[in-house]
């Protein structure tokens, strides 16, 4: 496995109003790896991968320091456009939440709107290559042009995923993707997940321990804000340095 | 157990009370429409009388003086109307709007030889007489003076008195003569200050809304511009009529009675309800989609014109509509903006002088002739036509953007 460095965080703090929110977190994230952050609620995980494409700046009282260094740029500089970066970081959320409009046009938006495509035909592929992709092609391709919502919730959080591998990004965030979502559609997603590793960055936020081991290359374990322990997710999960660690895989706190 | 029965009890006893307290309102919007409408409905026909006109070949039909000519073939119909007074009783049975016609048919006519029986305008007495509003005591009934009654019997024993389709209500504008007396003048007032209400204060207050929700932060400032905006809307209407006064009249110079001050002061008034319904309607767009459209490296402004402002818009138009239905009912701000003189002349456009059909109901109801009760209560009938209209609009557009997905 290749070891280069995606994603470096340096000291990096964040405060929501005067709340601080995380502490001087350093972590960092491999390419073409999963990274799975845990911790029990609260404790920042959230905003740790809010701040790899920037969505905190949406939050008015959010104020953070430090750096969030991508291929060795920091994206915490002013010069570092948020929307155009967003493009290179694409974001699956917790709930689906595809577009109030047809499968074709959720995935359609992104290229659209970033002018990636010359022609109809370019467009259409773009749209047929993303839904395979995400395994979603063959299960919607009658139903291109129907409305994304009526899907099932499996089915709506790949419409997600494949909406953002549209607009061809580096890396995926992914904010608890099956905590919606029931064992099956889980599965699917986390096979998917398996595969979207061999070309992205996959960063996956999760509640569920045995999904981390499932999936994850890595594991960071967060407490109170603060990161406890990082890892190979099997010496995480085998033998835990911290404590902390170990009372929590083991389910003695969280 | 007696604790669930009482408890069922109540929920029956409450249930109760609430189908009073909507057949109660259903019974009073029920005799209120019913009283319009059977007062205002007869207003929607005219009286007429028939008159023999016998005029021969030879004469040049447009170049007759109107007036003297149907005089004269009245006279011809009442050889026994001989005095003065009972000339002039015989012709004020008719109203100045008949010379008016008599006129307009002989410029029509097309032909050298008019003979027949025509009809035309009875004045506001005999029509008020007529139709009912008015008994008989004796030989006078109203103001027809027993003079006069004996050639209203006359044309009733010919059979030469019938109601026709009132054409001067919907067609003209006001008068001083109820019979001529319309509503077009003050419909097309309406409809201008309307319009112009309407693309001042939607784009106006869906930007500020937009601004508000959306744009800027949360501080002192806002709150301030918050804290206004709601204040604005309940104040009462009659101030922001003083404000239009100051400003477009006083300030602006804008001419006086013009439809266009009526309608940018409505604008004025409507703006608030416009800004509170479209902040609400933004702030229900699930920010699930805001942040899938962010997340997908769309900026602020491609997000708010993409997904909040169609998610909002039917709750935005909803809001706007009722604004707007408030506006049409609304008399006291266009009282101090002048809308509220005798106009005789539909207006051609938003800057001439011109009333609205709210300040017409009003002008109206303050006339002392019978005739211009039904014709209130006519005008209030076409008002609620315009309202009911304007909210079936509402719904429909409601109902075609709300697309289910």
């Amino acid at each position: 496995m290749s070891e280069s460095l995606k994603i470096a965080v340096k000291n990096l703090n964040v405060f929501y109003g005067k709340k601080q929110a995380l502490f001087d977190i350093n972590l960092n994230i491999f390419s073409n790896e999963v990274t799975s952050l845990i911790g029990p609620s609260g404790c920042g995980k959230s905003t740790l991968i809010k701040c790899f494409n920037r969505m905190n700046d949406l939050v008015e009282i959010c104020k953070y320091d430090g750096e969030v260094l991508i291929d060795g740029e920091n994206i915490n500089d002013t010069s570092t456009d948020p929307v155009s970066l967003r493009t290179r970081v694409g974001m699956v959320f917790q709930k689906p939440n595809p577009f109030p409009k047809s499968v074709y046009d959720n995935i359609a938006y992104g290229p659209k709107l970033h002018g990636m495509y010359k022609n109809k035909d370019d467009l259409d592929e773009i749209v047929v290559s993303s839904l395979q992709k995400a395994g979603l092609f063959n299960e919607v391709k009658d139903r291109l042009f129907e409305p994304g919502t009526g899907l099932s919730g499996g089915q709506q959080q790949r419409l997600c995923i494949a909406r953002a591998l549209a607009v061809n990004p580096e890396i995926i965030l992914m904010d608890e993707p099956c905590s919606a979502l029931d064992p099956i559609a889980t599965a699917k997603i986390e096979e998917l997940i398996e595969e979207l590793k061999e070309k992205y960055t996959i960063v996956i936020v999760t509640h569920s321990m045995q999904q981390a081991a499932r999936v994850s290359n890595r594991t960071a374990y967060m407490h109170m804000g603060e990161l406890v322990e990082t890892g190979l997710t099997k010496n995480i999960f085998s033998n835990p340095e911290h404590a902390k660690t170990q009372d929590y895989i083991t389910g003695r706190i969280g | 157990m007696s604790n669930i029965v009482q408890r069922n009890k109540s929920e029956k006893r409450f249930q109760f009370y609430g189908l009073l307290a909507v057949g109660l309102a259903i019974f009073l919007l029920l005799v209120l429409l019913l009283k319009i409408f059977s007062t205002g409905f007869s207003a929607f026909n005219q009286t007429y009388l028939g008159v023999k006109i016998q005029i021969e070949k030879g004469e040049n039909l447009s170049e007759l003086d109107a007036r003297s000519t149907l005089r004269e073939n009245l006279r011809n119909m009442f050889p026994e109307a001989k005095s003065r007074s009972d000339k002039k009783n015989l012709y004020s049975l008719f109203s100045p709007g008949a010379y008016i016609e008599f006129e307009e048919m002989l410029e029509a006519y097309d032909g050298d030889v008019i003979d027949g029986y025509y009809y035309f305008l009875a004045s506001d007495d005999l029509d008020m007489y007529f139709k009912g509003t008015v008994t008989r005591q004796g030989n006078s009934a109203g103001r027809i003076k027993p003079s006069q009654m004996k050639f209203v019997d006359e044309f009733v024993k010919m059979n030469l008195i019938e109601l026709q389709f009132n054409r001067y209500l919907l067609g003209s504008a006001d008068s001083r003569n109820p019979e001529m007396a319309g509503i077009l003048g003050a419909i097309y007032g309406s409809l201008f200050a309307i319009l112009i209400a309407f693309v001042t204060s939607f784009p106006l207050g869906v930007l500020t809304a937009i601004y508000l929700e959306k744009l800027t932060k949360q501080n002192a400032f806002s709150d301030l511009i918050e804290t206004n905006i709601n204040n604005l809307a309940a104040v009462p209407s009659i101030v922001f009529g003083l404000l239009g006064l100051a400003i477009f009249l006083n300030f602006f110079e804008l001419p006086r009675s013009a439809s266009l001050v009526g309608g940018l002061t409505l604008g004025l008034m409507t703006l608030p309800t416009i800004v509170i319904a479209s902040r609400s309607a933004i702030k229900s767009v699930p920010p699930s989609i805001e942040e899938a459209s962010i997340g997908l490296g769309s900026s602020k402004v491609q997000t708010i014109f993409n997904f909040t402002l169609p998610l909002a818009m039917p709750g935005i138009l909803t809001g706007t509509i009722i604004g707007i239905a408030r506006a049409i009912g609304e008399t006291a701000p266009l009282l101090m903006i002048g809308m509220v003189a005798f106009i005789v002349d539909i207006p051609q456009g938003p800057l001439d002088a011109s009333t609205a059909l709210p300040v017409q109901i009003f002008l109206w109801q303050d006339s002392p002739e019978r005739a211009f009760v039904e014709r209130t209560s006519a005008a209030i009938i076409v008002l609620l036509i315009f309202l009911f209209l304007l909210n079936i609009t509402a719904v429909y557009l409601r109902k075609k953007l709300e697309k289910k997905w």
